[in-house]
C-alpha cells in the first residue's frame, strides 16, 4: 500500500495535462503528505489502543536491544537526509553511498526486530508453567502488532530504497528532477517518526 | 411577503395540531415499571418538541412546493434575498435552544439513572433482590443470589419477579457480546465477556407474557445463529406467591 | 476485444498470483513449524497476492508499475480514445467521466443486488414463525445487505457523481491523480466478488458491524469479509486524498472558496473525512483478523484483551461514516434545488459553515452507538452532548434548502423532486436522531427496529434519494441522451411513497418490543411486520421503473443539449458529453454559481478565449 502510494505520486505526471511541472511537484507533496498523515491514524489508533488496553504496564523487553535499533534507525534518517541533499546538489555518488548505507541500517533494525520477537519474555498463549497471565498476553498482542506494521512498513521502505537505489546507478534521475528518490526519503522520514512514538510507548512508559 | 407567511403558518399549525393529536392515542407498550413510566414521560416530551420542528419542515415544502412552482421551463427567476441578514442567526439561536432544551431533558434524567458513576449499568447499587445473569450462546441462566435458585432459558419456562420490589441484574457473559433487554421495563445493557454490568428494575405492575409479550427478556444483541430465539417470559407476580415459589424451589434443589 | 483483454489479463494474473500466495503461505507455515494448511491464514495471503496480481494485470502494471524499475509505460490515456467505444468503460481508463461512470454503474448494480437482499428479508419477517429461510440463511442475506448497502451509500456518489462532476465544475481537466483514480475504482471489483461469494465461503454471522468476540469466535466467512472491507477502506482512503488534493489545486483561476458549487464543498467535506476516519474500520478489522488468523488477544477477556476495544475503534470510523454518507446528499439536493428554484442559494456561507462544523464535530460523538454497551458511566453524557450538537450545524442544511425555494420559481423536474424529497426524509430522520442521542430514551430502543427506521431514513432517505436526484440530474451530462421525464416521475412518486410507508411504519414495531437482526419475532408483531413487507415491496419495485428508463434513454434517448437546466455552473458550459479534456478553452469564473436574476451579477463561467459552441453566456444573470 505504502509502495504502491508512495511510488504513485512519484510517477503521476500524465494526468493533469495542463500542469506545469513545478506544480506537479507541489501537488505530488501535498498528496504524499495527507498520505502519511491518513497512516498516521492508523499508527496513533494502535497506539492508543495499547494504553486502552494496558494502561502504562509494560513487560520486561530488552532495553539494550531497544536502545541499538532505535539509535539504528535515526541513524538512518542521517544517511536518508544526506542522499536526498546530494541529489539536490547533483552529487550521485554520494547520493547512492548514503541510499546504500540507509538500506544497510534499515535491513539491520528489521532484523534487530526480528530478533526481538525470537527472544520476547511474553507470547500469545495463556501457560502457567511459562508464567503467561492476561497482562503478559495482551502486551505480546500489543507489542507484537504494533512493531510488526512498523517493521512492515520499515520492509517496504527497504524495497523502494532499493529500487532508487538501482535506478539511480543505472543512470536514471537528475539533480532537477528526482522526485522518486525525494518520495522515498520522505516516507522513510515518516516512518523514523512513528518509531520516535513507538519506542517510548512500549519500552520506556514503566520508567 | 406576510402574503405567504400567513397562509404557510396555518398549515403548520394545522399539521402541528395533527402531529400533536397522536397523544390522544395511548400507543406505547405496556408499562411495566417506574423505569418505562419515565422513559414514556420523556419519549412523549422530546416527540411533542420534535412534531412541530417536523411539521415546520414539511409545512415550508408544501407549501413552496404548491405556491411556489411555474411551469416555464426555468426562464422566470425568484425573489433574490440572499440570506445574509439577520434570520439566520435567528435561526442559528432557535435550533440552539431546542438542542439546549434536548439536552437538559436528557442530562437530568440520565442523572437518576447513574447512581454509580463508574459503574456499568443503569440504577442503583444496592438492591434488595440481586439476579445473577450469565448469557451464552443461546441461552440464558439467571441464579437468584443468596436464595439458592437458578433458572435456565433453555429449561425453565418463566423468570419469576415479585412486584414493587427492586430488582438487579448483574450481568456477565461466557462468550460473545450479548443484551438482556425487557422491553416491558424499557430497561437494555449489554452482557460482555471480561466485566460486569448491570441494571436495575422495580416491576409494578402484574403481568406475564400472556397478557403482554413484552414481559419478556429478549437478547438485543446480535450473538449469532439462534440469537432470534434467545428470549424468557417473564411473570411478576405479588411477593407473597414470589416467596412460595422461591421456597418451592429451594426444596427441590435441596433434595 | 479489447475489454476481454482487461478483464482477462486481471483475472488470470489474479487467479495466478493467489494461488502462489497460498503456496507462500502453506511454505512459510511449514517453515515455521506450523500445519501447512489453516483456511483462514492461507487464504488471507493468497487475497492479499491476488488483489495485487489483479491490479497488475488489469493494467496497473503497464501504464504505472513499470515506471518503478525504470521502464517505459503504455500511455494512460490510450484507453480514453472514443472509438473504443462502450469497451472504454470496461478497461483501466484514468479519465474521471469514464471512473464515474465506472462507479456508478459498479454500485447500482450493487444496490440493486442488495436490495433484493432486503427484498429476502422483508419476505421472511413478513409472518411471525419461521417460514422461508433457515436462521443461518437470514444472518448471511442480513450481513450482506448491510455491508453492501453501506458500501453504495459510502461510494455511489463520492466515487460515481464526484469523479464525474468534481473537476468539470471546478474546471480542472482531471482529478489530481488520475491513475491513482483509477486504482480507487479497481479495488472494487475483488471486494464485490468477494463479499458476493461469501455465503459460499461459509455464511456470515455477525452483520455488518462484525463485533468480536463473535466475529473471532464465528466459523463463517468473516475473515474473507474483513479482507474485502479493508481493500474498500483502502479504495475509499486513496478516493478521498484524491478528492482533496483536487479541490484544493485543481481549481479554475477565479473559483474561490466562496464561489465553490455545494456540491464541491460537500464532496470536499466528505473527502476529509474519508481520509481522516476511514483508517478506524481497516484497524478494527485488523485486529479481528490478527486475532482469528495469528492467535492475539485484543479481544479475548480471558487474556487480557477487550472486545469493547473493537466498539470504540469501529465506530470512530462508522459515526463520521454517516457523514461521508449523508454530506453529499445534501450537496446535491443543496445544488438542484439552487439551481431549480432559480434564485440564489440561502445563506451560503452558513451552509458551508454547517459542512465544516459537523467535519469537526463527527469525530468526537461514536459513543452515542455504545449507550448500552457496557462503557463507564461517566461517558455517557458527554457524548450525549457532542451528539446533540451535531444538530446545530445539520439545522443549518435546512435553513439554506428552505430559505432557497421560500419565494423561488420551483421548476419541479425530476432531479428536484427528489432534492426536495432529501429534505422532507432527512427532517424525520434527524428527529428521530434526538430520541436516539438522549441516552435515556435510547436505553429501550438502541438495537431496535426504531434504529434500523432512523437511519434508513437518513441514508436512503437523504443520501439514496440524493443520489436518485444526482443521477437525473447529471444524466443528459453523462449520458448525451434525456431521460424521459414521465417515467422519472412515476419513479420518483412510487420510490417517495414506498419508501416512507415502509421506513415511518417501522418505528413503531421498534418501539412495541421488535429488536432488530432477527429472523423472528413475538405475534403481537405480525400486524406491524405485514404492512411494512407489503410497503417495502412497493418500494423495491419502484426500481424497476428506473432501470427501464435508464437503461432505454442511455440506449435510445433524444440528444440532450449541452445545458438542458439552464444552470450557471460550469459542467453545463460544455457539450453534452464533454470531451476528454472537458474544456475546449481554460474556462475563468466570474462570479458566484446561484446568482440567478441578481440584477448586475456576473456569469459564474466565462471562457478566454471565448469558447467556440458553448452555450452563450454561461447561464449568466436572467437566464
Ligand atoms: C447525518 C445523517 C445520519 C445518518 C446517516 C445516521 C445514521 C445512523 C446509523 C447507520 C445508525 C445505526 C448504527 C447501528 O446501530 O448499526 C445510527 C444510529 C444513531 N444515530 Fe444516526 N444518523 C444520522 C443523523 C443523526 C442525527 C442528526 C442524530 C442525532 C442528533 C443521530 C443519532 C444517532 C444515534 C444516537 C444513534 C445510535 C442509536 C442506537 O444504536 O441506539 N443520527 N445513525
Ligand atoms: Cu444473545
Ligand atoms: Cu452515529
Amino acid at each position: 500500500m505504502a509502495v504502491i502510494a508512495a511510488h504513485g505520486h512519484g510517477v503521476e505526471s500524465h494526468g493533469a495535462s495542463h500542469m506545469s511541472p513545478e506544480k506537479r511537484l507541489r501537488v505530488n507533496r501535498v498528496g504524499l503528505w495527507l498520505f502519511f498523515f491518513s497512516e498516521s491514524i492508523i499508527f496513533g489508533l494502535l497506539f492508543t489502543s495499547r494504553f486502552f488496553l494496558l494502561g502504562t504496564h509494560q513487560e520486561h523487553v530488552d532495553q539494550f536491544l531497544g536502545l541499538v535499533i532505535t539509535i539504528v534507525l535515526l541513524a538512518s534518517s542521517v544517511t536518508a537526509y544526506t542522499a536526498e541533499t546530494a541529489m539536490e546538489k547533483g552529487n550521485r555518488k554520494l547520493a547512492q553511498w548514503a541510499l546504500l548505507g540507509t538500506i544497510l541500517l534499515g535491513v539491520v533494525f528489521a532484523v534487530g526486530v526480528g530478533f526481538e520477537w525470537s527472544v520476547a519474555e511474553f507470547g500469545l498463549k495463556l501457560s502457567e508453567e511459562h508464567h503467561q497471565e492476561p497482562q503478559n498476553v495482551v502486551f505480546g498482542t500489543v507489542f507484537f502488532t504494533m512493531t510488526g506494521l512498523h517493521a512492515a512498513h520499515v520492509v517496504s521502505g527497504v524495497g523502494m530504497l532499493v529500487l532508487a537505489f538501482i535506478m539511480l546507478s543505472r543512470g536514471h534521475f537528475s539533480k532537477e528532477s528526482h522526485w522518486g528518490i525525494s518520495s522515498t526519503i520522505m516516507y522513510w522520514h515518516f516512518v523514523d517518526v512513528v518509531w520516535v512514538f513507538y519506542y517510548p510507548a512500549l519500552y520506556l512508559v514503566a520508567g | 411577503m406576510s402574503k405567504h407567511l400567513i397562509p404557510a403558518a396555518l398549515l403548520w399549525v394545522v399539521l402541528t395540531a395533527i402531529g400533536e393529536a397522536t397523544f390522544l392515542l395511548d400507543w406505547l407498550p405496556v408499562v411495566g415499571s417506574p423505569e418505562a413510566e419515565e422513559w414514556d414521560l420523556i419519549f412523549n416530551v422530546l416527540l411533542a418538541m420534535g412534531i412541530p420542528v417536523f411539521t415546520f419542515v414539511v409545512a415550508a415544502l408544501v407549501y413552496a412546493f404548491t405556491n411556489f412552482k411555474t411551469s416555464n421551463d426555468g426562464v422566470e427567476t425568484g425573489a433574490t434575498f440572499k440570506g445574509t441578514g439577520m434570520f439566520p442567526k435567528v435561526w442559528l439561536v432557535a435550533t440552539s435552544a431546542l438542542v439546549a432544551v434536548a439536552m437538559v431533558i436528557g442530562l437530568v434524567s440520565l442523572s437518576n439513572l447513574q447512581a454509580d458513576k463508574s459503574g456499568y449499568g443503569w440504577g442503583e447499587d444496592q438492591a434488595p433482590l440481586v439476579i445473577e445473569t450469565t448469557a451464552q450462546r443461546f441461552s440464558w441462566t439467571f441464579s437468584y443470589k443468596d436464595k439458592n435458585v437458578e433458572l435456565l432459558s433453555a429449561k425453565d419456562s418463566e423468570l419469576l419477579l415479585p412486584i414493587d420490589t427492586e430488582v438487579k441484574f448483574e450481568l456477565n457473559s461466557i462468550d460473545v457480546i450479548h443484551s438482556l433487554w425487557i422491553p416491558a421495563f424499557r430497561m437494555k445493557i449489554d452482557a460482555i465477556p471480561g466485566r460486569t454490568t448491570f441494571l436495575t428494575v422495580e416491576p409494578h405492575k402484574l403481568g406475564s407474557f400472556e397478557t403482554d409479550e413484552n414481559f419478556r427478556v429478549q437478547c438485543a444483541e446480535l450473538c449469532g445463529l439462534n440469537h432470534t430465539i434467545m428470549s424468557m417470559h417473564i411473570r411478576v407476580v405479588e411477593q407473597a406467591e414470589f416467596d412460595a415459589w422461591l421456597a418451592s424451589k429451594q426444596a427441590k434443589v435441596s433434595r | 476485444m479489447y475489454a476481454a483483454t482487461t478483464i482477462g489479463g486481471g483475472l488470470g494474473t489474479g487467479l495466478l498470483s493467489f494461488y502462489l500466495g497460498i503456496g507462500v503461505a502453506a511454505l512459510l507455515r511449514t517453515m515455521f513449524g506450523y500445519d501447512a494448511w489453516d483456511r483462514d491464514f492461507n487464504a488471507t495471503i493468497g487475497y492479499i497476492f491476488g488483489l495485487v496480481g489483479w491490479l497488475m494485470g488489469v493494467g496497473m502494471w503497464g501504464t504505472w508499475g513499470r515506471e518503478w524499475f525504470g521502464l517505459k509505460i503504455k500511455d494512460p490515456h490510450a484507453n480514453s480514445r472514443k472509438e473504443l467505444g462502450w469497451q472504454r468503460y470496461f478497461m483501466f481508463n484514468v479519465d474521471h467521466k469514464v471512473i464515474g461512470i465506472q462507479y456508478l454503474a459498479t454500485f447500482l448494480v450493487v444496490f440493486m443486488t442488495a436490495g433484493l437482499m432486503a427484498m429476502i428479508i422483508r419476505l421472511e419477517l413478513m409472518g411471525s414463525g419461521q417460514d422461508f429461510i433457515s436462521n443461518k440463511t437470514y444472518n448471511t442475506v442480513l450481513g450482506m445487505h448491510g455491508i453492501m448497502m453501506v458500501a453504495v451509500a459510502v461510494a455511489a456518489v463520492v466515487g460515481g457523481l464526484g469523479n464525474y462532476a468534481v473537476p468539470l465544475m471546478i474546471g480542472a481537466d482531471d482529478m489530481a491523480f488520475p491513475r491513482m483514480n483509477a486504482l480507487s475504482y479497481w479495488l472494487v471489483p475483488p471486494v464485490a466478488v468477494t463479499l458476493l461469494l461469501s455465503p459460499f465461503l461459509g455464511g456470515l454471522e455477525t452483520g455488518w458491524t462484525a463485533y468480536p468476540p463473535l466475529s473471532v469466535l464465528t466459523d463463517s466467512a468473516q475473515t474473507f469479509w474483513n479482507v474485502a472491507i479493508i481493500t474498500f477502506g483502502l479504495s475509499s482512503i486513496l478516493g478521498g486524498l484524491n478528492f482533496v488534493v483536487t479541490v484544493m489545486f485543481m481549481r479554475a483561476p477565479g473559483m474561490t472558496w466562496g464561489r465553490l458549487p455545494m456540491f464541491v464543498w460537500s464532496m470536499f467535506v466528505t473527502a476529509w473525512l474519508a481520509l481522516l476516519y476511514t483508517q478506524g474500520f481497516a484497524v478494527a478489522l485488523i485486529m479481528v483478523t490478527l486475532d482469528r488468523i495469528a492467535g492475539m488477544g485484543f479481544f479475548d477477556a480471558e487474556r487480557g484483551g477487550d472486545p469493547l476495544l473493537y466498539q470504540h475503534v469501529f465506530w470512530f470510523y462508522s459515526h463520521p461514516a454517516v457523514y461521508i454518507m449523508i454530506l453529499p446528499g445534501f450537496g446535491i439536493a443543496l445544488e438542484v434545488i439552487g439551481h431549480f428554484s432559480r434564485k440564489p442559494l440561502f445563506a451560503y456561507r452558513y451552509a458551508v459553515g454547517a459542512f465544516l462544523g459537523i467535519l469537526g464535530l463527527s469525530g468526537v460523538v461514536w459513543a452515542h452507538h455504545m449507550f448500552t454497551a457496557g462503557i463507564p458511566n461517566y461517558l455517557h453524557g458527554p457524548f450525549l452532548v457532542a451528539t446533540e450538537l451535531i444538530s446545530i450545524p445539520t439545522g443549518l442544511i435546512f435553513l439554506s434548502a428552505l430559505g432557497t425555494i421560500w419565494m423561488g420559481k420551483l421548476w419541479l423536474r425530476t432531479p428536484m423532486l427528489f432534492a426536495l424529497a432529501v429534505i422532507f426524509n432527512f427532517a424525520c430522520g434527524g428527529v428521530t436522531g434526538i430520541f436516539l442521542a438522549d441516552v435515556p430514551t435510547d436505553i429501550h430502543l438502541q438495537d431496535t427496529y426504531f434504529v434500523v427506521a432512523h437511519f434508513h431514513y437518513t441514508i436512503v432517505g437523504g443520501e439514496i434519494f440524493g443520489l436518485f436526484a444526482g443521477i437525473y440530474y447529471w444524466f443528459p451530462k453523462m449520458t448525451g441522451k434525456m431521460y424521459n421525464e414521465k417515467l422519472a416521475k412515476l419513479h420518483f412518486w412510487w420510490m417517495f411513497i414506498g419508501f416512507n410507508l415502509t421506513f415511518f411504519i417501522m418505528h413503531w414495531p421498534g418501539i412495541e418490543g421488535m429488536n432488530r437482526r432477527i429472523a423472528d419475532y413475538p405475534e403481537s408483531l405480525q400486524t406491524a411486520n405485514l404492512i411494512v413487507s407489503l410497503s417495502a415491496f412497493l418500494l423495491g419495485s419502484s426500481f424497476i421503473v428506473f432501470i427501464y428508463n435508464f437503461i432505454n434513454s442511455w440506449v435510445r434517448g433524444p440528444a440532450a443539449e449541452a445545458n438542458p437546466w439552464g444552470a450557471r455552473t460550469l459542467e453545463w458550459q460544455t457539450s453534452s458529453p464533454p470531451p476528454v479534456e472537458n474544456f475546449l478553452t481554460p474556462p475563468v469564473i466570474a462570479g458566484h454559481p446561484y446568482d440567478y436574476g441578481v440584477p448586475g451579477a456576473a456569469p459564474h463561467v466565462t471562457f478566454f478565449p471565448p469558447a467556440v459552441g458553448s452555450p452563450a453566456g454561461g447561464g449568466g444573470g436572467g437566464q
